[in-house]
């Protein structure tokens, strides 16, 4: 087979464009406020942010998968490990860590503690219920759906609550053996 | 010793203010910033009071008072500092320093997506912030 | 060193601003999503005028404070100037970026939303890209308002492949 050795996640970052922090942590901020103001109830903000996630997940993973030379991984736990140091490293430009894995090695957590998303954010008491970072989810979900992964992905930890630690928890729902990194027909 | 440390926002209303002192001193220090807001103004819309100092963000020693100093501090965006010390030996460049560290936490609070401009700084994180700064600052020349 | 980003998170999230209140949250009201993402860039922009602008001495005047946009300000965003400014000395500057990042990328981008169908789809692409300067404009309006210069911006894009930003300021 001899597969290319995958690139590590510093590597990459290294060598994509890069932009200043400030500008993608104001803009999320500043969406995350609008959509608060129109649509007004937390939950549906927390959706439609969850939702775009999904969407910016589902193409990220083009670039990701042509950047990092990642061999198809068929193992759940090898994806969730290449996420954590390769995905989030190339992206955001920080790493998350995986643990707390069950027996059967469908059900993880993506830990993160550095998060350029919620720098200089302070929740106000009104966003009781508001997952600030759901973007994160969506793009956790609609990254792995493209590589045949079914996903749930649900929040555990979040900093802006007073935890010390975002924690991503993502469960395997189902996978279909596929022979192409990604679906053609979908 | 510094007694209070303010932000005032470009229509001169209160944004924050903190003070390091007993209650009752509280009001009096209220008045004396107020009352100092008046003078930056003065300084930066008469040029010639000013001088080459014009558009410089530390606006200096704005009056002394019996018993205390006030600083003041123009940013860019037209909010001021506002500062009032007991020190009365303080060297310009101990309170540059402070103005400094306080803009760069005033910086990061208003940088808090949920802070709505104009309105009041409620930031526990700010507060924290700002009264670190301020123990850790001293403005006696030693010797 | 300042914390960075890859910019495909930047132009994910511009896209997804774009797509959620066009087709999303105000799909039959172009006009109100246009609003909601100048909006978002309003703010953006308000607080990016006050962290460049820390170091510096104040503006004298609003030349020196356009200038600053042109210069400082799109370096920060953008890695590079503004490449003409104009101005008609009677309150309206013409910002023009001969590569504007945000115009070259969004513009070619394929849109993998199941919307339109293919000879709609050229239609869609001008729309949106007209859509995604709503952002930059309001960036350029929330910027200026900081320095406490009030303004109207919009976007020109008659001269492709250079994008222009017009402000005119309010008396």
């Amino acid at each position: 087979m001899a597969p290319a050795v995958p690139r590590s996640g510093d590597a990459i970052f290294a060598n994509v464009e890069r932009v200043n922090a400030e500008l993608f942590t104001l803009t999320y901020g500043a969406i995350v406020r609008q959509l608060l103001t129109d649509l007004e109830e937390v939950e549906e903000v927390n959706k439609q942010l969850d939702q775009m996630g999904y969407n910016i997940g589902i193409r990220l993973i083009d670039e990701f998968l042509a950047k990092s030379n990642v061999t198809r991984c068929v193992d759940f736990r090898e994806t969730a490990e290449v996420i954590a140091k390769v995905g989030f490293k190339m992206f955001l430009g920080v790493t998350a860590s995986v643990s707390n894995w069950d027996t059967e090695g469908t059900c993880c957590s993506l830990i993160l503690e550095d998060n350029p998303l919620v720098d200089f954010v302070e929740l106000p008491d009104t966003c009781q219920g508001l997952y600030y970072c759901n973007i994160l989810s969506g793009v956790v979900r609609g990254a792995l759906e493209m590589v045949s992964m079914k996903t749930e992905v649900t929040w555990v930890r979040d900093m802006l609550r007073g935890d010390d630690a975002f924690e991503l928890q993502v469960k395997l729902l189902k996978q279909v053996p596929e022979e192409y990194p990604y679906k053609d027909d979908e | 010793m510094i007694v209070c440390i303010a932000v005032v926002g470009h229509q001169n209303n209160p944004l924050y203010i903190q003070s390091f002192t007993e209650a009752d001193d509280a009001l009096k220090l209220h008045h004396i910033v107020h009352c100092s807001l008046d003078v930056v103004d003065e300084r930066v819309n008469n040029p010639k009071k000013s001088g080459p100092m014009l558009n410089e963000t530390f606006l200096g020693l704005l009056y002394p008072t019996e018993n205390y100093k006030v600083y003041g501090y123009l940013t860019n965006t037209k909010v001021k500092f506002i500062l009032v010390t007991t020190d009365l030996d303080v060297r310009d460049a101990d309170v540059r320093n402070f103005f400094r560290r306080f803009h760069s936490a005033y910086l990061d609070a208003v940088s808090n997506p949920f802070h709505v401009p104009g309105k009041k700084i409620t930031s526990k994180t700010f507060a924290e912030r700002v009264t670190n700064i301020v123990k850790s600052v001293s403005f006696h020349t030693t010797g | 060193m300042a914390r960075e980003v890859s910019e495909s998170c930047m132009d994910s999230l511009l896209t997804e601003i774009v797509s959620s209140y066009c087709n999303v949250l105000y799909a039959t009201k172009p006009e109100l999503a246009a609003r909601r993402i100048e909006a978002i860039g309003y703010q953006v922009g308000h607080q990016l005028s006050e962290r460049y602008t820390m170091e510096r001495p104040r503006f004298s005047d609003h030349l020196e404070a356009i200038k600053f946009i042109c210069k400082d300000f799109w370096s920060e965003l953008f890695k590079k100037q503004i490449d003409n400014l104009k101005t008609n000395h009677r309150g309206t500057f013409v910002l023009q970026d001969d590569k504007f990042a945000w115009l070259s990328r969004m513009s070619g981008e394929p849109s993998t939303e199941t919307r339109g169908s293919a000879p709609e789809a050229g239609n869609k692409a001008a729309e949106t890209t007209g859509m995604h300067l709503y952002f930059p404009c309001g960036i350029i309006r929330g910027a200026l308002s900081n320095l406490g210069i009030p303004c109207a911006v919009s976007a020109d894009i008659s001269n492709l492949p250079a994008c222009s930003f017009v402000i005119r300021i309010k008396v």
